[in-house]
Protein backbone atom coordinates (compact mmCIF):
# COMPACT_ATOMS: atom_id res chain seq x y z
CA UNK A 1 0.00 0.00 0.00
CA UNK A 2 1.20 3.13 -0.70
CA UNK A 3 2.17 5.61 2.27
CA UNK A 4 1.36 9.15 2.03
CA UNK A 5 2.20 11.41 4.56
CA UNK A 6 0.23 14.73 5.57
CA UNK A 7 3.25 16.31 7.79
CA UNK A 8 5.50 16.28 4.52
CA UNK A 9 5.65 19.99 3.24
CA UNK A 10 7.11 18.72 0.11
CA UNK A 11 3.87 16.50 -0.72
CA UNK A 12 1.55 19.41 0.68
CA UNK A 13 3.18 22.50 -0.78
CA UNK A 14 3.71 23.73 2.94
CA UNK A 15 7.26 25.04 1.64
CA UNK A 16 5.61 27.29 -1.21
CA UNK A 17 3.15 28.85 1.57
CA UNK A 18 5.74 28.84 4.49
CA UNK A 19 7.99 31.03 1.82
CA UNK A 20 5.16 32.98 0.76
CA UNK A 21 4.60 34.62 4.20
CA UNK A 22 8.10 35.15 4.86
CA UNK A 23 8.24 37.05 1.61
CA UNK A 24 5.53 39.34 2.47
CA UNK A 25 7.07 39.95 6.06
CA UNK A 26 10.48 40.19 4.50
CA UNK A 27 9.14 42.81 2.02
CA UNK A 28 7.66 44.99 4.39
CA UNK A 29 10.94 45.15 6.50
CA UNK A 30 13.15 45.89 3.38
CA UNK A 31 10.96 48.54 2.37
CA UNK A 32 10.80 49.84 5.80
CA UNK A 33 14.59 49.76 5.90
CA UNK A 34 15.46 51.38 2.59
CA UNK A 35 12.91 54.01 3.60
CA UNK A 36 14.86 55.24 6.67
CA UNK A 37 17.94 56.32 4.53
CA UNK A 38 15.76 57.95 2.50
CA UNK A 39 14.08 59.74 5.24
CA UNK A 40 17.55 60.63 6.16
CA UNK A 41 18.26 62.66 2.96
CA UNK A 42 15.24 64.66 4.20
CA UNK A 43 16.44 65.82 7.80
CA UNK B 1 3.26 83.77 -51.51
CA UNK B 2 4.56 87.03 -52.01
CA UNK B 3 8.27 87.55 -52.87
CA UNK B 4 9.26 88.81 -49.47
CA UNK B 5 7.81 85.39 -47.36
CA UNK B 6 9.64 83.56 -50.13
CA UNK B 7 12.87 85.62 -49.19
CA UNK B 8 12.24 84.80 -45.35
CA UNK B 9 11.55 80.93 -46.22
CA UNK B 10 14.62 79.58 -48.23
CA UNK B 11 17.21 82.26 -45.49
CA UNK B 12 15.69 80.34 -42.73
CA UNK B 13 16.38 76.75 -44.85
CA UNK B 14 19.95 78.15 -45.33
CA UNK B 15 20.23 78.77 -41.82
CA UNK B 16 18.86 75.84 -41.02
CA UNK B 17 21.11 74.03 -43.20
CA UNK B 18 24.34 75.99 -42.71
CA UNK B 19 23.45 75.02 -38.64
CA UNK B 20 23.04 71.42 -39.19
CA UNK B 21 26.49 71.39 -41.23
CA UNK B 22 28.37 73.10 -38.72
CA UNK B 23 27.05 70.33 -36.06
CA UNK B 24 28.54 67.79 -37.88
CA UNK B 25 32.11 68.74 -37.42
CA UNK B 26 33.81 67.23 -34.99
CA UNK B 27 34.10 68.41 -31.17
CA UNK B 28 36.48 68.00 -28.94
CA UNK B 29 39.77 65.76 -28.65
CA UNK B 30 40.26 63.21 -31.59
CA UNK B 31 43.12 61.34 -29.74
CA UNK B 32 41.44 59.88 -26.71
CA UNK B 33 41.78 56.32 -25.23
CA UNK B 34 38.23 55.67 -25.63
CA UNK B 35 38.57 56.74 -30.11
CA UNK B 36 42.22 54.82 -30.23
CA UNK B 37 40.43 51.18 -29.00
CA UNK B 38 36.91 51.95 -30.76
CA UNK B 39 38.10 53.23 -34.44
CA UNK B 40 40.04 50.45 -35.30
CA UNK B 41 37.49 47.67 -33.53
CA UNK B 42 34.91 49.13 -35.71
CA UNK B 43 36.97 49.42 -39.11
CA UNK B 44 37.62 45.74 -38.37
CA UNK B 45 33.56 45.38 -37.47
CA UNK B 46 32.29 46.63 -40.80
CA UNK B 47 34.94 44.57 -42.84
CA UNK B 48 33.50 41.32 -40.99
CA UNK B 49 30.04 42.34 -41.47
CA UNK B 50 30.64 42.61 -45.56
CA UNK B 51 32.29 39.65 -45.14
CA UNK B 52 29.17 38.47 -43.59
CA UNK B 53 26.49 39.94 -45.87
CA UNK B 54 28.43 38.73 -48.91
CA UNK B 55 29.56 35.31 -47.72
CA UNK B 56 27.02 34.26 -45.35
CA UNK B 57 26.75 33.60 -41.57
CA UNK B 58 29.07 30.40 -42.23
CA UNK B 59 31.93 32.78 -42.96
CA UNK B 60 32.21 34.91 -39.75
CA UNK B 61 30.57 32.75 -37.10
CA UNK B 62 30.80 29.39 -35.30
CA UNK B 63 26.77 29.24 -35.40
CA UNK B 64 25.68 25.47 -36.83
CA UNK B 65 22.40 24.11 -36.95
CA UNK B 66 22.36 22.49 -33.67
CA UNK B 67 23.40 26.09 -32.38
CA UNK B 68 21.61 28.45 -34.56
CA UNK B 69 21.52 31.66 -32.25
CA UNK B 70 25.04 32.82 -30.91
CA UNK B 71 26.23 36.08 -28.97
CA UNK B 72 24.64 38.46 -31.77
CA UNK B 73 21.08 37.05 -30.35
CA UNK B 74 22.33 36.29 -26.48
CA UNK B 75 24.09 39.40 -26.16
CA UNK B 76 23.12 41.90 -28.42
CA UNK B 77 19.67 41.22 -28.55
CA UNK B 78 18.80 39.68 -25.59
CA UNK B 79 20.97 41.28 -23.03
CA UNK B 80 21.16 44.11 -24.83
CA UNK B 81 16.72 45.40 -24.69
CA UNK B 82 17.20 43.91 -20.79
CA UNK B 83 20.21 46.88 -19.97
CA UNK B 84 17.84 49.38 -22.27
CA UNK B 85 14.69 48.61 -19.67
CA UNK B 86 16.02 51.76 -18.00
CA UNK B 87 14.28 54.02 -19.93
CA UNK B 88 10.35 52.67 -19.71
CA UNK B 89 11.55 52.29 -15.53
CA UNK B 90 12.81 56.20 -15.63
CA UNK B 91 9.85 57.51 -17.91
CA UNK B 92 6.95 55.93 -15.53
CA UNK B 93 8.28 57.41 -12.64
CA UNK B 94 8.76 60.76 -13.79
CA UNK B 95 5.86 61.35 -16.09
CA UNK B 96 3.20 58.68 -14.86
CA UNK B 97 3.80 58.58 -10.92
CA UNK B 98 5.34 62.32 -10.90
CA UNK B 99 8.43 61.78 -9.30
CA UNK B 100 10.56 64.49 -10.44
CA UNK B 101 13.19 64.08 -8.23
CA UNK B 102 14.08 61.79 -11.51
CA UNK B 103 13.73 64.58 -14.19
CA UNK B 104 17.65 65.09 -14.60
CA UNK B 105 18.14 61.84 -15.70
CA UNK B 106 15.09 61.74 -17.85
CA UNK B 107 16.33 62.39 -21.20
CA UNK B 108 20.02 60.98 -21.24
CA UNK B 109 17.74 57.27 -20.19
CA UNK B 110 15.57 58.04 -22.85
CA UNK B 111 18.21 58.65 -25.23
CA UNK B 112 19.95 55.56 -24.34
CA UNK B 113 16.71 53.41 -24.19
CA UNK B 114 16.43 54.77 -28.01
CA UNK B 115 19.74 54.10 -29.35
CA UNK B 116 19.96 51.00 -27.07
CA UNK B 117 17.10 49.54 -29.09
CA UNK B 118 18.27 51.11 -32.35
CA UNK B 119 21.52 49.13 -32.42
CA UNK B 120 20.94 45.64 -30.22
CA UNK B 121 17.63 45.34 -31.47
CA UNK B 122 19.13 46.52 -35.29
CA UNK B 123 21.66 43.42 -34.83
CA UNK B 124 19.17 41.11 -34.95
CA UNK B 125 19.63 41.50 -38.94
CA UNK B 126 23.14 40.27 -38.53
CA UNK B 127 22.03 36.60 -37.38
CA UNK B 128 19.14 36.13 -39.99
CA UNK B 129 20.44 34.10 -42.92
CA UNK B 130 18.71 35.97 -45.31
CA UNK B 131 18.49 39.54 -43.72
CA UNK B 132 16.07 41.13 -46.28
CA UNK B 133 12.91 38.71 -44.54
CA UNK B 134 13.27 40.97 -41.81
CA UNK B 135 10.33 43.23 -43.51
CA UNK B 136 8.05 40.31 -43.66
CA UNK B 137 6.23 41.23 -40.31
CA UNK B 138 5.94 44.39 -40.91
CA UNK B 139 4.52 44.53 -44.58
CA UNK B 140 2.49 41.24 -44.49
CA UNK B 141 4.08 38.75 -46.41
CA UNK B 142 3.79 36.20 -44.52
CA UNK B 143 3.10 38.09 -40.73
CA UNK B 144 3.75 34.91 -38.75
CA UNK B 145 1.50 36.08 -36.29
CA UNK B 146 1.38 32.47 -34.85
CA UNK B 147 5.30 33.09 -33.11
CA UNK B 148 6.64 35.10 -30.39
CA UNK B 149 9.21 36.79 -32.78
CA UNK B 150 5.89 38.60 -34.60
CA UNK B 151 5.55 40.48 -31.11
CA UNK B 152 8.76 41.14 -30.37
CA UNK B 153 9.05 42.54 -34.06
CA UNK B 154 6.41 44.95 -33.80
CA UNK B 155 7.00 45.65 -30.50
CA UNK B 156 10.13 46.59 -31.14
CA UNK B 157 9.06 48.92 -34.34
CA UNK B 158 6.77 50.85 -32.10
CA UNK B 159 8.58 50.90 -29.11
CA UNK B 160 11.60 52.94 -30.95
CA UNK B 161 9.10 54.98 -32.46
CA UNK B 162 7.37 55.88 -28.84
CA UNK B 163 10.77 56.57 -27.83
CA UNK B 164 11.71 58.85 -30.46
CA UNK B 165 8.50 60.67 -29.93
CA UNK B 166 9.80 61.00 -26.18
CA UNK B 167 12.56 62.41 -27.41
CA UNK B 168 11.90 64.65 -30.29
CA UNK B 169 11.28 67.91 -27.72
CA UNK B 170 15.27 67.77 -27.32
CA UNK B 171 15.81 67.85 -31.28
CA UNK B 172 13.00 70.37 -31.37
CA UNK B 173 14.68 72.34 -28.83
CA UNK B 174 18.18 72.05 -30.62
CA UNK B 175 16.64 72.78 -33.82
CA UNK B 176 15.47 76.16 -32.00
CA UNK B 177 11.56 74.98 -33.36
CA UNK B 178 9.53 76.47 -30.59
CA UNK B 179 5.86 75.16 -31.98
CA UNK B 180 6.88 71.93 -33.13
CA UNK B 181 8.56 71.15 -29.57
CA UNK B 182 5.17 72.06 -27.55
CA UNK B 183 3.40 69.93 -29.86
CA UNK B 184 5.72 67.14 -29.26
CA UNK B 185 5.92 67.73 -25.28
CA UNK B 186 1.96 67.52 -25.77
CA UNK B 187 2.54 63.58 -26.95
CA UNK B 188 4.50 62.78 -24.16
CA UNK B 189 2.55 61.26 -21.63
CA UNK B 190 0.40 59.00 -24.51
CA UNK B 191 4.09 57.92 -25.88
CA UNK B 192 5.00 57.07 -22.23
CA UNK B 193 1.95 55.53 -21.36
CA UNK B 194 2.45 53.33 -24.72
CA UNK B 195 5.91 52.67 -24.36
CA UNK B 196 5.58 51.49 -21.03
CA UNK B 197 3.03 48.80 -22.28
CA UNK B 198 4.86 47.87 -24.87
CA UNK B 199 7.70 47.68 -22.90
CA UNK B 200 6.49 45.19 -20.23
CA UNK B 201 4.97 43.07 -23.03
CA UNK B 202 8.24 42.65 -25.18
CA UNK B 203 10.16 42.18 -21.88
CA UNK B 204 8.65 39.35 -21.32
CA UNK B 205 8.49 38.10 -25.12
CA UNK B 206 11.66 37.92 -25.21
CA UNK B 207 11.55 35.14 -22.58
CA UNK B 208 8.42 33.50 -24.15
CA UNK B 209 10.87 33.25 -27.18
CA UNK B 210 12.78 30.25 -25.24
CA UNK B 211 9.33 28.54 -24.17
CA UNK B 212 9.47 26.10 -27.12
CA UNK B 213 13.23 25.31 -25.96
CA UNK B 214 12.37 23.47 -23.03
CA UNK B 215 13.91 19.87 -24.19
CA UNK B 216 17.25 22.13 -25.06
CA UNK B 217 17.74 24.62 -22.07
CA UNK B 218 19.11 23.08 -18.82
CA UNK B 219 15.90 22.79 -16.11
CA UNK B 220 17.73 24.67 -13.69
CA UNK B 221 17.28 27.68 -16.38
CA UNK B 222 13.85 26.96 -18.19
CA UNK B 223 10.86 27.37 -16.50
CA UNK B 224 7.02 28.02 -17.97
CA UNK B 225 7.57 31.38 -15.96
CA UNK B 226 10.52 32.54 -18.06
CA UNK B 227 8.59 35.66 -19.58
CA UNK B 228 7.83 36.66 -15.61
CA UNK B 229 11.55 36.21 -14.86
CA UNK B 230 12.35 38.33 -17.56
CA UNK B 231 9.88 41.07 -17.59
CA UNK B 232 11.18 41.38 -13.51
CA UNK B 233 14.38 41.24 -14.23
CA UNK B 234 14.52 43.83 -16.76
CA UNK B 235 13.42 46.31 -13.75
CA UNK B 236 16.36 45.95 -11.76
CA UNK B 237 18.88 45.57 -14.87
CA UNK B 238 17.60 48.89 -16.67
CA UNK B 239 17.45 51.10 -13.34
CA UNK B 240 21.31 49.15 -12.83
CA UNK B 241 22.13 50.44 -16.11
CA UNK B 242 20.93 53.90 -15.86
CA UNK B 243 23.23 54.07 -12.24
CA UNK B 244 26.24 53.42 -14.53
CA UNK B 245 25.55 55.01 -17.19
CA UNK B 246 24.76 58.40 -15.36
CA UNK B 247 27.43 58.46 -13.43
CA UNK B 248 29.57 57.58 -16.29
CA UNK B 249 28.01 60.32 -17.92
CA UNK B 250 28.30 62.96 -15.52
CA UNK B 251 32.01 62.21 -15.29
CA UNK B 252 32.67 62.90 -19.14
CA UNK B 253 30.07 65.67 -19.20
CA UNK B 254 30.83 67.69 -16.48
CA UNK B 255 31.37 70.79 -18.63
CA UNK B 256 27.43 70.83 -19.51
CA UNK B 257 26.28 70.42 -15.89
CA UNK B 258 25.33 72.97 -13.33
CA UNK B 259 26.22 73.95 -10.00
CA UNK B 260 24.62 71.15 -7.25
CA UNK B 261 23.97 68.64 -9.91
CA UNK B 262 26.48 66.05 -8.66
CA UNK B 263 24.61 65.95 -4.92
CA UNK B 264 21.47 65.72 -6.97
CA UNK B 265 22.64 63.01 -8.99
CA UNK B 266 23.44 61.17 -5.51
CA UNK B 267 19.95 61.28 -4.35
CA UNK B 268 19.01 60.15 -7.32
CA UNK B 269 20.90 57.14 -7.29
CA UNK B 270 19.85 56.42 -3.75
CA UNK B 271 16.11 56.36 -5.06
CA UNK B 272 17.03 54.36 -7.87
CA UNK B 273 18.92 51.86 -6.01
CA UNK B 274 15.72 51.25 -3.29
CA UNK B 275 13.65 50.40 -6.65
CA UNK B 276 16.23 48.24 -7.33
CA UNK B 277 16.55 45.93 -4.27
CA UNK B 278 12.92 45.84 -4.07
CA UNK B 279 12.24 44.54 -7.31
CA UNK B 280 15.77 41.81 -7.18
CA UNK B 281 14.00 40.55 -3.57
CA UNK B 282 10.57 39.82 -5.73
CA UNK B 283 12.43 38.37 -8.34
CA UNK B 284 14.71 36.38 -5.87
CA UNK B 285 11.30 35.35 -4.17
CA UNK B 286 10.16 33.96 -7.87
CA UNK B 287 13.27 31.92 -8.51
CA UNK B 288 13.19 30.52 -4.93
CA UNK B 289 9.20 29.45 -5.63
CA UNK B 290 10.23 27.84 -8.81
CA UNK B 291 13.06 26.06 -7.28
CA UNK B 292 10.88 24.19 -4.68
CA UNK B 293 8.11 23.73 -6.72
CA UNK B 294 9.62 22.29 -9.65
CA UNK B 295 11.70 19.99 -6.92
CA UNK B 296 15.50 20.54 -8.21
CA UNK B 297 17.51 19.76 -5.33
CA UNK B 298 18.51 17.18 -6.92
CA UNK B 299 19.91 19.15 -9.87
CA UNK B 300 22.29 20.88 -7.42
CA UNK B 301 24.96 18.40 -7.15
CA UNK B 302 27.14 19.14 -10.13
CA UNK B 303 28.61 22.06 -12.28
CA UNK B 304 25.79 23.33 -13.41
CA UNK B 305 24.34 23.56 -9.70
CA UNK B 306 27.33 25.29 -8.84
CA UNK B 307 26.88 27.63 -11.76
CA UNK B 308 23.17 28.17 -10.98
CA UNK B 309 24.20 29.47 -7.27
CA UNK B 310 27.07 31.34 -8.60
CA UNK B 311 24.17 33.63 -10.87
CA UNK B 312 21.39 33.62 -8.00
CA UNK B 313 23.44 33.90 -5.32
CA UNK B 314 26.56 35.71 -6.25
CA UNK B 315 24.70 38.36 -8.10
CA UNK B 316 21.26 38.81 -7.44
CA UNK B 317 21.57 38.07 -3.79
CA UNK B 318 25.13 40.00 -2.68
CA UNK B 319 24.11 42.93 -5.10
CA UNK B 320 20.48 43.19 -3.49
CA UNK B 321 21.90 43.00 0.16
CA UNK B 322 24.71 45.86 -1.05
CA UNK B 323 21.74 47.81 -3.25
CA UNK B 324 19.42 47.57 0.17
CA UNK B 325 22.96 48.69 2.27
CA UNK B 326 24.13 51.32 0.31
CA UNK B 327 19.99 53.04 0.01
CA UNK B 328 19.83 53.03 3.91
CA UNK B 329 23.55 54.42 5.01
CA UNK B 330 23.53 56.75 1.98
CA UNK B 331 26.73 54.97 -0.19
CA UNK B 332 27.03 55.70 -3.67
CA UNK B 333 30.19 53.92 -3.54
CA UNK B 334 28.37 50.50 -2.45
CA UNK B 335 25.23 51.09 -5.11
CA UNK B 336 27.57 51.51 -8.28
CA UNK B 337 29.51 48.76 -7.49
CA UNK B 338 26.14 46.90 -6.52
CA UNK B 339 24.94 48.21 -10.04
CA UNK B 340 27.92 47.05 -11.94
CA UNK B 341 27.43 43.30 -10.02
CA UNK B 342 23.74 43.22 -11.37
CA UNK B 343 24.74 43.71 -14.70
CA UNK B 344 27.14 40.51 -14.91
CA UNK B 345 24.48 38.92 -13.09
CA UNK B 346 21.46 40.09 -16.22
CA UNK B 347 24.47 39.18 -18.58
CA UNK B 348 25.09 35.98 -16.91
CA UNK B 349 21.79 35.52 -16.75
CA UNK B 350 20.75 35.67 -20.62
CA UNK B 351 23.79 34.30 -21.89
CA UNK B 352 22.94 30.91 -19.49
CA UNK B 353 19.24 31.02 -21.04
CA UNK B 354 20.43 31.15 -24.48
CA UNK B 355 23.81 30.35 -25.26
CA UNK B 356 25.65 28.57 -22.39
CA UNK B 357 23.12 25.91 -20.81
CA UNK B 358 21.27 25.88 -24.63
CA UNK B 359 21.81 22.37 -25.62
CA UNK B 360 24.06 21.75 -22.25
CA UNK B 361 23.69 17.95 -22.94
CA UNK B 362 24.41 18.09 -26.44
CA UNK B 363 27.89 16.95 -28.06
CA UNK B 364 28.28 20.22 -30.07
CA UNK B 365 29.08 23.34 -28.10
CA UNK B 366 29.13 26.60 -29.28
CA UNK B 367 31.88 29.04 -28.77
CA UNK B 368 31.62 32.48 -30.30
CA UNK B 369 34.34 33.56 -33.49
CA UNK B 370 36.41 36.14 -32.55
CA UNK B 371 34.70 37.95 -35.96
CA UNK B 372 31.24 37.40 -33.52
CA UNK B 373 33.14 39.15 -30.58
CA UNK B 374 34.32 42.17 -32.55
CA UNK B 375 30.88 42.72 -34.42
CA UNK B 376 29.42 42.86 -30.77
CA UNK B 377 31.99 45.14 -29.52
CA UNK B 378 31.40 47.60 -32.89
CA UNK B 379 27.57 47.83 -32.19
CA UNK B 380 28.33 48.46 -28.67
CA UNK B 381 31.02 51.02 -29.59
CA UNK B 382 28.90 52.45 -32.60
CA UNK B 383 26.02 53.17 -29.96
CA UNK B 384 28.37 55.12 -27.44
CA UNK B 385 30.05 57.03 -30.36
CA UNK B 386 26.32 58.35 -31.55
CA UNK B 387 25.31 58.56 -27.39
CA UNK B 388 28.42 61.25 -27.24
CA UNK B 389 28.23 63.07 -30.65
CA UNK B 390 24.39 64.06 -29.64
CA UNK B 391 24.87 64.59 -26.12
CA UNK B 392 27.68 67.42 -27.18
CA UNK B 393 24.85 68.87 -28.99
CA UNK B 394 21.57 68.98 -28.05
CA UNK B 395 20.22 69.72 -24.59
CA UNK B 396 20.58 65.85 -23.32
CA UNK B 397 22.69 66.78 -20.22
CA UNK B 398 22.38 70.51 -19.77
CA UNK B 399 19.61 73.16 -18.95
CA UNK B 400 18.01 73.89 -22.31
CA UNK B 401 19.32 77.72 -22.73
CA UNK B 402 20.87 77.95 -19.52
CA UNK B 403 23.67 76.15 -18.76
CA UNK B 404 26.58 74.89 -21.02
CA UNK B 405 27.28 75.59 -24.63
CA UNK B 406 25.03 78.14 -26.53
CA UNK B 407 21.57 77.65 -28.05
CA UNK B 408 20.87 76.80 -31.37
CA UNK B 409 19.14 80.87 -31.69
CA UNK B 410 23.37 81.85 -30.74
CA UNK B 411 24.80 79.85 -33.02
CA UNK B 412 22.29 81.10 -35.42
CA UNK B 413 23.33 84.18 -35.63
CA UNK B 414 27.05 83.82 -35.10
CA UNK B 415 26.63 82.09 -38.04
CA UNK B 416 25.18 84.72 -39.93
Amino acid sequence: METYSYLNIFETKGLEYILLILFMIMFVFLYRYTKAGIKNDRD
Amino acid sequence: MNSSATTTTKSSQQGLFAFLLSQLKPRGKLLTPFNIISVPVMIAGVIILYIRFTQGLGATTNLSQTNPWGIWIGFDVVTGVAFAGGAYIVTFAVYVMKMEKFHPIVRATVLNGFLAYMFYAGALVFDLGRPWHVINPIIGNSFGYNSVLFLVAWHFMLYMLAELIEFSPVVMEWLGLKRARRIANGLTLAAVIFGVSLSSLHQSGLGALFLMAKPKIHPLWYSEFLPVFFVVSSIFSGISMVIIESSISHRVFKMQLGPGSHEKLDDIIIGLARGAAMAMFVYYFFKALIFIHDGQWALMHDGWGMWYLLEVLGFVLVPMVMYAYGARHRSVGIIKFAAGMTLIGILLNRLNVSIIAFNWNSADTYVPHWMEIVVTLTVVFAEIWLFRWIVCRMPVMREPGKIGSPNREREMRSLN
